[in-house]
């Protein structure tokens, strides 16, 4: 699903730096398309859902890892999904009691995190041949990386579509709505943009990080995996 | 690992699956024991919150103070605002909408005990983003409700030849609030005088008990 990474030969902080950049869910891997279209039409909403994403990710991850021993191959996938759903359930249970209003605006795309693929795919490729510090840290950088990319875009269609960002206008009261960047078109377009740019910023950056990594699967981010 | 190897893999997959899902259970019963309450709590100030947008100033707890009518098959609890003598100021109910663009609507309106609209705020909506959401965030239609009642007002959009402003390039929404509203109205005017009379009979020793100390 994604570059596995040879555990043993990067650092802590290279685990980091792979899930919040070089391999980010959706810039490089463009995997987690569906809350990422759904509820990004503003920021509050990217900034919430990648919370309870990263949230999940650090359950699943650790705890993918301390069973990993224990768990036969046969049966590793239904026992990760159980994992990934009762954490889900905490976390949407938990926005329920103390988040109540962000709740019901993203309704049912906290509940649709279990079939995020990203989740499971960091529990198969990662926390299942991981220990538990690394499983953690990689869960902590791909959950902020995909946060990141979420109140991104949030942010991008909140200021074009409704000219405000994290509610607070910043193009003037009178600024006419362009629903287009409110409606699943815009995210489209705009992740497009978005995906440009960060393509424009690796190539700038792909020496550097090649000569560091030896292997750099930040140089052709979209290609390989989507 | 090592004793493990005298198990044969099938008892070890249901072992393990079972452990797992054991955990999980446990962990789900945990969390549910802690945030019962908050959720309960969070309801509750929520529906205040729109009970206060849809209701004239009153001195009672509208949510303690409801009663339940069975109408439609199903159970409608109705929230009673009182002043400070314990009269019936209005009442607040939620409609349901069940033919919005996409999906049901959800109404909380406040009425008068003569059948005037107090207010109507939409509490639950899957509306499309900048067109049906108007009903929402199109404050000047919602208050185009406020003062209504059967008799003074053609209830459909002004398309179908009533009162209410559909929107530009949404219809369907504004038509769904305005057929659930006046159907909301419409039971009010069947049940009004029953009503009235369990909200008063309520009254009563609410307010004795609250003399007595």
């Amino acid at each position: 699903m994604s570059a596995t990474i040879d555990a043993a030969a990067v650092s802590r902080k290279d685990i980091l730096a792979d899930g919040l950049w070089r391999n980010n869910t959706i810039f490089a891997q463009l995997l987690g398309m569906c809350p990422l279209l759904g509820v990004t039409t503003s920021a509050v909403n990217g900034f919430w859902m990648g919370a309870a994403t990263t949230l999940v990710l650090l359950g699943s991850n650790t705890v993918v890892s301390l069973i990993r021993g224990f768990v036969p191959r046969d049966v590793r996938i239904p026992a990760y999904i159980t994992v990934i759903a009762a954490f889900v359930t905490v976390v949407g249970m938990a926005m329920n009691a103390w988040a109540h209003e962000m709740y019901l605006v993203l309704g049912l795309f906290i509940p649709l995190i279990v079939v995020n693929c990203a989740i499971l795919g960091r529990a198969e490729a990662f926390a299942s041949k991981n220990g538990l510090a690394d499983s953690a840290a990689d869960a902590l950088g791909v959950g902020l990386g995909f946060t990141l990319a979420l109140m991104l875009l949030g942010s991008v269609r909140e200021i074009l579509g409704h000219g405000s960002i994290f509610g607070v206008h910043v193009l003037g009261e009178r600024y006419p709505d362009f629903l287009m960047f409110v409606l699943p078109p815009g995210a489209f377009i705009a992740l497009g943009f978005i995906i440009a740019g960060v393509n424009i910023i690796n190539r700038r950056l792909g020496r550097k990080i090649e000569a560091r990594a030896g292997c750099s699967p930040a140089a052709h981010p979209a290609s390989e995996q989507a | 690992m090592t004793e493990q190897t005298a198990l044969t893999p099938a008892i070890r997959m249901v072992l393990a699956l079972t452990l797992v899902t054991a955990i999980a259970a446990a962990l789900l019963g945990l969390t549910d024991l802690v945030t019962r309450q908050p959720i309960h709590e969070a309801q509750r100030a929520m529906l205040r919150a729109s009970l206060e947008q849809v209701l004239p100033p009153h001195a009672n707890n509208p949510i303690d103070d409801a009663l339940t009518v069975h109408a439609d098959g199903r159970d409608i609890p109705v929230y009673i605002a009182r002043d400070a003598t314990g009269r019936v100021v209005a009442l607040a109910w939620e409609v349901v909408a069940p033919d919005g663009y996409s999906g049901a609507i959800r109404i909380l309106m406040g009425v008068a005990p003569d059948g005037t609209i107090q207010a109507i705020r939409v509490t639950d909506h899957r509306e499309t983003p900048g067109l049906g959401d108007g009903i929402v965030r199109n404050r000047a239609w919602v208050d185009s409700f406020s003062g209504k009642r059967l008799d003074n007002a053609r209830w459909a959009v002004k398309k179908d030849g009533g009162d209410f402003d559909q929107f530009t390039g949404a219809t369907i929404t504004p038509r769904a609030v305005v057929k659930a509203v006046h159907r909301g109205l419409e039971f009010f005017a069947a049940q009004r005088a029953r009503l009235l009379k369990r909200a008063s009979r309520l009254e009563e020793p609410a307010r004795k008990a609250k003399l007595q100390p």
